[in-house]
Parts: structure tokens; C-alpha cells; sequence
């Protein structure tokens, strides 16, 4: 193994570790089961009241997914991301890591690896556990195929995400701000304009990777996409990343950070 | 020869506020005191050190390479950062087994030096336990360990002495006379002249960012020693012993508290006005509830040598 890649790994083991028992980390879990929650009461809904159900294929695209995409995977890619920097100036804990003999972009890179791994497995696990309370009864082949592209969409969401609130802690004093103004201002209103304007919200691409809903009740919530192909989503997404993570990686390395009495 | 760390011109602005200014230094193997009042410039001169902030103006070498971008230097520097900061998360033994896997270590050799390096400190009953529930004392020991764990060949070190109680001071300052016994390099710094005096005789002086006097702590004590001193003292009687010095050549002025019960003596001589008071407890019955020294601290030392 390369030396650079053997330090990215130790970074990424010890934040791996450390995350897994940290406070933060069960919060963040239960936040990211919400939809899990959603999920039984539709279920128990339906039970209960005798209605008929949409599918639990078009419920599961319509309801949990705009849970995931519009709201926990974006809270946890924020949180995440920005204390990859900031939480180790903001605690003073920078010393630490930086006196290593460790390439400072393998901190960054190894600690963003960590902590995306860490909130990637959280939402898999609340996005595989709504999926079967909503199919359980209905388990197509079509349905278990569609499984993964729903995951990989969370993932490449909390990738490509979480890459960009890096750059955001490791560049701004205030990045958690400025976060929520780009999750919540910015890619909510982005999206949802006509034409090639949504193409600069990344909650475009990751809407590209699922199936266009028919129209319906829940039509408004993915109102006006006009597709990007797959494999075109998917470079952007990469490309978002890479550079992100190059402009944090840089940042990181060449920053002073003072660390405040 | 090349000496272990140079500086050569060393300034650093944080902004418009200096933290240090024309610093040229060369270390040697040793220990070297760095002393200096709070915000003398201290930890900015040791984070320049060890490549944390980069200088303005200058240029350091450890080693006779620049430290900043050459991260293989840090396999042989071993540092204890001031600020009581620590993942808090996480138990001792595993902070100090972290931080050696990242020198490259295995598991299995992080492990065992992380339990060589929490014995040094006394801490390897408590390696389990949360750093939360750390007391300063022992958070301070564990920043220690972590600096010693690799087995650097420089060791620097922040006020590596605050928030010890004395036993854990005695016995960090045996340790350090060891490491200098083995050779190596190490910097200490503090605003505590008695601590750094505990460990080294080879002081540099910081002072408003600049080194103010570098030498052998004697000759920087024999300076200190002519201050005049102020010895407050608490008393049921104060003026009746105010009586007995005034006879005494050293003591150059006596003035009594506004509570009646306390006796501000400045002196010119302070082992000679302790000895006396002493001397007047012990053989004549002397009262005295509580001594104080109001300017025994380095400001006021430095002040005094900056006007002298």
C-alpha cells in the first residue's frame, strides 16, 4: 500500500472507531430512522382504516425518499461534513493530527471517508428497514432490483454532499450557516426551476436516478424534473466530489487555523 | 554542526497584533526553559516550531530540514500542546493507541508503546476510563503521553507542568531530566519561574514576542534576586513586627493593610527577609497567619528587568 494510502486508512480507523461511540452518532441515528417511523404509520394506516393503499413501490419513491433526499441525508451530510475541520479547530484537538507524519489531505480525506461511512450506514440500514415495512407483502423481483438504486442514490447523495460541506468546514469560520443556506435555500429552490437552471442543485442528479413517478397525488413533490441521464448524473456527482474534496484537501493544507483561547 | 532546531529572524503578525518578532535561536540538545510571561509569545514561537502556523517573516529548520511540508519530521518530534483539548470520547488508552497508529505504528506495537507510555505517566490503571472523567492532573499527564509515546528525539512541550499537583510535577520533572540524560532535545515552556528553574538551567527569556535574554538561569536569577520584592503578611500584631524589621538594612519600606491585621514589607533581599521571618516565627513566638507575595510573578520580574 502506498504511504498515502496507508495514511488515509489510519485516519479513517481511528475516526471509524470514534464515531461509532460518539453522542453525536446515536442522535443522528435515530434522526435518520424518522422515516422508519413514517413508514409503520402508513402501514398501520392502512391496516387499521381497510383503504387500499398506493403500492408500497410508489410509496416508498414518493414518501421515504423525499424524507432521505430532501432533509436527513442533506442534515447529516451537513453536520458530518463541516466537523471534519471545523470540530477539530473548534475543539482544539488540531495539534493532535497535525503534528503526524501524515499528509495533511489524508486528515481531511481519511476523516471525511470515516464519518461519510458512518452516516452512509445509518441511513441504509433506516432506508432498507422502510423499505421492506412498506413491501413486505409484496416483494416483486421488481421491487428488490430497485432496492439498490435507491441505496445508491442515498449514498452518492451523503457522498457527494458530505464532499462539499468539507470544503465548506475546512474554507469558512461560520460553515454550518452557510450549509443550511445551500441545503435549504439554494437546492430546495434550484431544483425545482424549469429548464437547465435545476441543473445546478445536486439533489437534480440524484432525482435523475429514480424512476419518474406517474402522475398522482404525490406528482408536486418531484414537479418540473426533467431528467439528467444516468451516467451523466453520475459524472457530475464524481466530479462535484473530486473537486470538493481537492479544494478541502488544499484548504487544509495550506490554512492557518488559530486555534482561540 | 547543525544544531537540532534553528530559527533564523523568526517574526510572526496575527494581523496587526505581533506574536513574535526578529526571533533568531539556535537549540542545542538539552533542555531549554523558554520562559515568559502569559502571552509573551511562547506558544507562538512553538507552534512555529513545530510547523502548526507559519512565520511571517523567517524561517525555522529541525534538524536542518524546514519543518512546514515535511511531514516525515514529525516520526521524531514529540508535542504537548497547551490548551486542555482531548476526544473526550474516547478512553486514555485508546487516545494515546489513536494517535500512535497514526506514526505508522501496527496494532500491536501502538499497543504496547501506549501502555509503556501511560505507565511513564502513572495512568495505565486508568487507560480504560473515559478522558471525560479525567481530573486535570491526569488529562495533563495523558497530553504527556501521547508527546513520548513514538519515542521522539525532540520533545516539546506547553506548560507541560499546569494542573499538576505537586507529586505529578516532581515526578515530570525526573522524567524530563531523563529524556535529557538519554540525549535528547527537549523544550519546555512556562510562566512559572520556580518550574522552569526545577528543570534546566538554560533559559531563554520571551518577552512582548521578542527573546529578551538567553543564558544560564543563575546569571538570569542573580538579575531577578536584586528586584526589590513585596511580602505581604498577615498577623494578629502587625505593627509589633513591623518593629522588629525596621532594624534590618534589607527591608526598605513597611506598610500596614487597611484591616489592621496585615503588613506589606518590600526588601531587596528575599532569602535574607524570609530567613529573618522565619527565625522570628520559630524562636520568638512570632503569629503570622498567611504570607503572600503580591509581585512574585514574572510580569512584574519583567517588567522590572525591561525598565532596568
Amino acid at each position: 500500500m502506498s504511504p498515502y494510502l496507508d495514511s488515509l486508512e489510519r485516519v479513517f480507523s481511528v475516526f471509524w472507531k470514534l464515531s461509532r461511540k460518539a453522542r453525536r452518532t446515536k442522535f443522528f441515528f435515530l434522526f435518520s430512522q424518522l422515516p422508519v417511523a413514517v413508514a409503520l404509520i402508513i402501514r398501520l394506516n392502512s391496516l387499521f382504516s381497510g383503504r387500499t393503499p398506493a403500492t408500497g413501490l410508489y410509496l416508498f419513491t414518493n414518501i421515504i425518499m423525499f424524507f432521505y433526499l430532501q432533509m436527513i441525508i442533506l442534515v447529516l451530510a451537513l453536520f458530518y461534513g463541516t466537523s471534519v475541520c471545523s470540530e477539530e479547530v473548534e475543539g482544539k484537538t488540531l495539534p493532535y493530527l497535525t503534528t503526524r507524519p501524515l499528509p495533511k489531505s489524508a486528515i481531511v480525506l481519511g476523516k471525511y471517508g470515516a464519518y461519510t461511512a458512518i452516516a452512509a450506514a445509518m441511513t441504509s440500514f433506516g432506508l432498507i428497514l422502510s423499505f421492506l415495512i412498506l413491501n413486505f407483502d409484496s416483494l416483486s423481483g421488481r421491487a428488490v432490483l430497485a432496492l439498490p438504486r435507491y441505496l445508491g442514490v442515498l449514498v452518492f447523495g451523503l457522498v457527494s454532499y458530505g464532499a462539499l460541506f468539507t470544503f465548506f468546514g475546512s474554507a469558512l469560520k461560520r460553515s454550518v450557516f452557510f450549509g443550511l443556506l445551500f441545503s435549504f435555500g439554494w437546492e430546495n429552490v434550484i431544483q425545482y426551476f424549469p429548464g437547465s437552471t435545476q441543473r445546478l442543485a445536486i439533489a437534480h442528479y440524484l432525482k435523475s436516478f429514480l424512476p419518474s413517478p406517474p402522475a398522482g397525488r404525490f406528482a408536486f413533490l418531484t414537479f418540473r424534473l426533467e431528467p439528467t441521464p444516468p451516467g451523466l448524473s453520475l459524472l457530475v456527482l464524481g466530479l462535484v466530489t473530486t473537486a470538493c474534496l481537492t479544494l478541502a484537501g488544499l484548504v487544509f493544507s495550506k490554512k492557518e487555523y488559530i486555534l482561540e483561547d | 554542526m547543525t544544531p537540532v532546531i534553528a530559527a533564523r529572524n523568526l517574526a510572526k503578525w496575527y494581523g496587526n497584533v505581533l506574536g513574535l518578532s526578529d526571533v533568531t535561536l539556535e537549540i542545542e540538545p538539552g533542555v531549554t526553559g523558554l520562559l515568559g510571561p502569559n502571552g509573551a509569545g511562547k506558544s507562538t514561537f512553538l507552534k512555529l516550531l513545530t510547523g502548526q502556523i507559519k512565520p511571517s517573516i523567517g524561517e525555522v529548520t529541525i534538524l536542518g530540514r524546514p519543518v512546514r511540508g515535511d511531514a516525515s519530521l514529525y516520526s521524531r518530534i514529540g508535542f504537548c500542546p497547551e490548551q486542555d483539548a482531548f476526544y473526550e470520547e474516547m478512553t486514555g488508552r485508546e487516545f494515546v493507541t489513536s494517535l500512535l497508529r497514526l506514526h505508522r505504528f501496527s496494532a500491536g506495537e501502538a499497543r504496547t508503546r501506549a501502555e509503556r507510555a501511560l505507565g511513564t505517566v502513572d495512568l495505565r490503571g486508568d487507560g480504560d476510563r473515559l478522558i471525560k472523567a479525567y481530573s486535570r492532573g491526569m488529562r495533563q499527564r495523558l497530553k504527556f503521553a501521547q508527546a513520548i509515546a513514538h519515542d521522539p528525539e525532540i520533545i516539546i512541550l506547553d506548560e507541560p507542568l499546569n494542573g499538576l499537583d505537586p507529586l505529578g510535577k516532581r515526578k515530570l520533572i525526573r522524567l524530563v531530566r531523563e529524556f535529557r540524560g538519554e540525549g535528547r532535545t527537549i523544550i519546555v515552556s512556562s510562566h512559572v519561574l520556580p518550574e522552569i528553574e526545577a528543570l534546566t538551567r538554560t533559559i531563554v527569556l520571551i518577552h512582548q514576542g521578542k527573546i529578551f535574554a538567553r543564558g544560564d538561569i543563575h546569571e538570569i536569577r542573580d538579575l531577578i534576586d536584586s528586584h526589590p520584592h513585596l511580602v505581604s503578611i498577615r498577623c494578629p500584631e502587625p505593627r509589633s513586627l513591623a518593629a522588629r524589621f525596621l532594624a534590618d538594612g534589607h527591608v526598605l519600606k513597611v506598610d500596614f493593610g487597611a484591616d489592621g491585621r496585615s503588613l506589606l514589607v518590600e526588601t531587596n533581599d528575599r532569602d535574607e527577609f524570609f530567613g529573618r521571618l522565619g527565625r522570628l516565627i520559630v524562636s520568638d513566638a512570632v503569629k503570622v497567619e498567611e504570607i503572600t507575595s503580591p509581585d512574585d510573578n514574572l510580569q512584574a520580574v519583567f517588567d522590572y528587568l525591561v525598565g532596568k
